[in-house]
């Protein structure tokens, strides 16, 4: 592998990982809203 | 540990930061918290849960400190390939266990353990079979990380490592004790919220304060050939193949997952599951890529012991806040799956020991299984803290565990798909597959002679099981023969004469193998039926029971006692079975099974 290669494939995860983390915690917050909207407990 | 230790934080440092940790998850534990907890709610949250916390609860428990010490280790001895043959597998078998899941919850909507529903399946003995291999492994897995928090604080503190064990095993259990499951599955929101940002963060910060990208090139001459092949052999046959065997018994028999794909809305499985593939896979190859990195700087592990290698890089590389990160990152993965196999252990109690075997499912009092789940919970913790001052080779009992599992895997997936399976076929495979496995896995027998082909025979069928059983849950059982007797067929050439050399791979691969064809022989003849609508009719609510009914009779509720004999209102073909006490409706071992049979 060449180094930007090399480059692309070991920083790609950090990436990844943060798109999860971004979709987990906007369904996560709509989820509490609708809930305090609602009235009813999140779980 | 004995000359590594290198306090990086004062005393009081580490304390603040395991009291902001674990004070926080217990505040939010509170926010959730009800004076009187229903014991459903305790077990599975009721049934209802969303994607969001859902998709947390199942990477944050999917994700625990050894899979992150693992995969660096991996990339570390493999080279570059070394963390894909670690994360993407663990990650994929996620993924492939989805479709079973949606099966398992259309058969079973009400359902706590899988253990449970064998009970209703097969009777007791299936039963005791996944939950007394859950206790154990569950077990197991709490100690395995309570000794990564007791290391990870010696490592990073003045403290010592049993002061460190009983730090976490203190804080895990603060906020999980009151309200079980429902506080779990919350603060595995805000742990994987922890988990995902640190990594987000720290893996980008060190390639470049370890000199990456420039590094690749000047450390270079530290990788072997096979090392910087993408592609290589090594990683995959001595990593990734024993990995894909195991991990695939894992996701199907371990109760942390069971309870959560129990808890998840029925509609959002998918999602979730798919959510947690990329969450669980990006976070764990991530953080397998420090092992990557280590191996190209010529990183040398204090004592050479590869568990103190990430620690050792976030020592070396980060500054002290980054490093308070990287700690609550390794506190907040192995917290998030202590928390869920205390969760699961106390709904092993509940549900499989208490509600089906002592109490019987009608009479089963919710307020008496609360009182159990949390002593469970306590004791759990106690002997987990014990266990893991004896040093045992978790290694093995893992290898054990995870066989125990494989052995498991047919039968329990086929109880859901195939009515002709009986308690009899179920229990003599997993016996006999065990009893296959063990001189296999530990070299009891040689296998240098004909005793080593019928292993790679067997190891040879074992890949068509596992391939065959991935495809299908996906395409059906049509596409899954041709795919198992393709695999078999293909790998055989290769496999038969030398597989054998793999000790760990072929001991999975015979429990697979053995199982799923003495199962299949002892069930193809059947003339019986099993009628999986009897399942969700006694796989109900506790809350619902007449011992629950009395209660709230007893607290002043108006209650009309004719409910109590319907229960949760589904129609009673099965008549006192359902209740599934041993002896009513079976027959002579208690076995319930033929009341439940056209």
């Amino acid at each position: 592998m060449t180094t930007v290669a090399l480059s692309a494939y070991i920083l790609m995860w950090p990436v990844v990982v943060a798109v999860v983390l971004f979709v987990i915690s906007r369904a996560f917050f709509r989820e509490w809203a609708e809930a305090r909207r609602n009235g009813r407990g999140l779980i | 540990m004995d000359g590594v230790e290198t306090a990086q934080f004062s005393a009081v440092v580490v304390v603040g930061l395991l009291v902001f940790f674990y004070g926080g998850t217990f505040l939010i534990s509170t926010r959730i918290g009800k004076k009187d907890e229903n014991a459903d709610g305790y077990m599975t949250g009721g049934n209802n849960i969303g994607f969001g916390i859902s998709a947390a609860s199942m990477t944050a428990t999917w994700i625990w400190a050894s899979s992150m010490y693992a995969s660096a280790t991996s990339g570390y001895t493999y080279g570059i390939s070394g963390p894909i043959h670690y994360g993407l597998w663990g990650a994929l078998m996620i993924l492939f266990i989805y479709p079973f899941g949606k099966r398992i919850r259309a058969v079973a909507p009400k359902a706590h353990t899988l253990a449970e529903v064998m009970y209703v399946r097969h009777g007791r003995s299936s039963q005791l079979m996944l939950a007394g291999s859950n206790i154990v492994g569950s077990l197991i897995s709490l100690m395995s990380n309570f000794i990564a928090g007791g290391v990870l604080i010696s490592l990073l503190s003045p403290f010592n490592f049993t002061q460190g064990v009983f730090a976490v095993a203190a804080g895990v259990l603060l906020y999980t004790l009151w309200s079980g499951f429902r506080a779990s599955v919350l603060t595995d929101f805000v742990q994987v919220v922890a988990m995902l940002g640190a990594v987000a963060v720290i893996v980008p910060f060190i390639f470049f304060a370890a000199g990456f990208p420039a590094a690749f090139e000047t450390g270079a001459g530290n990788l072997t050939p096979q090392q910087g092949d993408f592609f290589s052999s090594d990683a995959f046959m001595q990593q990734g193949a024993p990995y894909i065997a195991a991990v695939l018994a894992y996701a199907i028999g371990n109760q942390t997952i069971a309870q959560r794909l129990f808890a998840v809305k029925q509609s959002l499985i998918k999602p979730t599951f798919v959510t947690a593939t990329i969450g669980y896979g990006a976070m764990v190859i991530g953080v397998g890529m420090l092992g990557v990195l280590a191996l190209y700087l010529g990183f040398e592990p204090a004592g050479g012991d590869l568990n103190n290698l990430i620690p050792g890089m976030a020592a070396e590389y980060l500054p002290t806040a980054l490093l308070a990160v990287f700690f609550i990152m390794i506190i907040g993965a192995l917290s998030s799956t202590a928390d869920s196999d205390l969760s699961a252990l106390s709904s092993i109690m509940m549900a499989d020991v208490y509600g089906q075997n002592v109490a019987g499912k009608e009479k089963a009092d919710p307020r008496t299984m609360l009182l159990i789940g949390r002593i469970t919970m306590v004791l759990a913790t106690a002997a987990a803290v014990a266990f893991a001052s004896l040093q045992l080779s978790i290694l093995d009992l893992l290898v054990f565990v995870g066989a125990l599992w494989g052995a498991l895997v047919f039968p329990v997936l086929a109880s859901f798909y195939w009515e002709k399976v009986t308690g009899r076929a179920f229990t003599t495979s997993v016996l006999v597959a065990l009893a296959v496995f063990l001189p296999v896995r530990f070299g009891w027998i040689s296998v240098d002679g004909p005793f080593g082909i019928v292993v790679d025979v067997l190891s040879v069928i074992g890949i068509g099981v596992v391939l065959g059983l991935m495809a299908f849950g996906f395409f059906g059982a049509g596409v899954a023969k041709i795919v198992g007797v393709l695999a078999t067929l293909v790998s055989a050439p290769f496999a038969i004469g030398s597989l054998h050399e793999y000790a760990t791979l072929c001991g999975s691969l015979v429990a697979y193998s053995v199982s799923t064809v003495i199962c299949w022989a002892m069930s193809a003849g059947q003339k019986e039926r099993f009628d999986f609508a009897v399942i969700a009719q006694r796989t109900g609510d506790f809350d619902d029971g007449s011992a629950a009914r009395a209660a709230r009779d007893d607290a002043g509720a108006a209650v009309p006692r004719q409910a109590a004999d319907t229960g949760t209102g589904a129609p009673d073909r099965a008549g006192d079975a359902r209740t599934g006490a041993p002896g009513r409706a079976g027959d002579a071992d208690g076995e319930p099974e033929p009341a439940a049979r056209k």
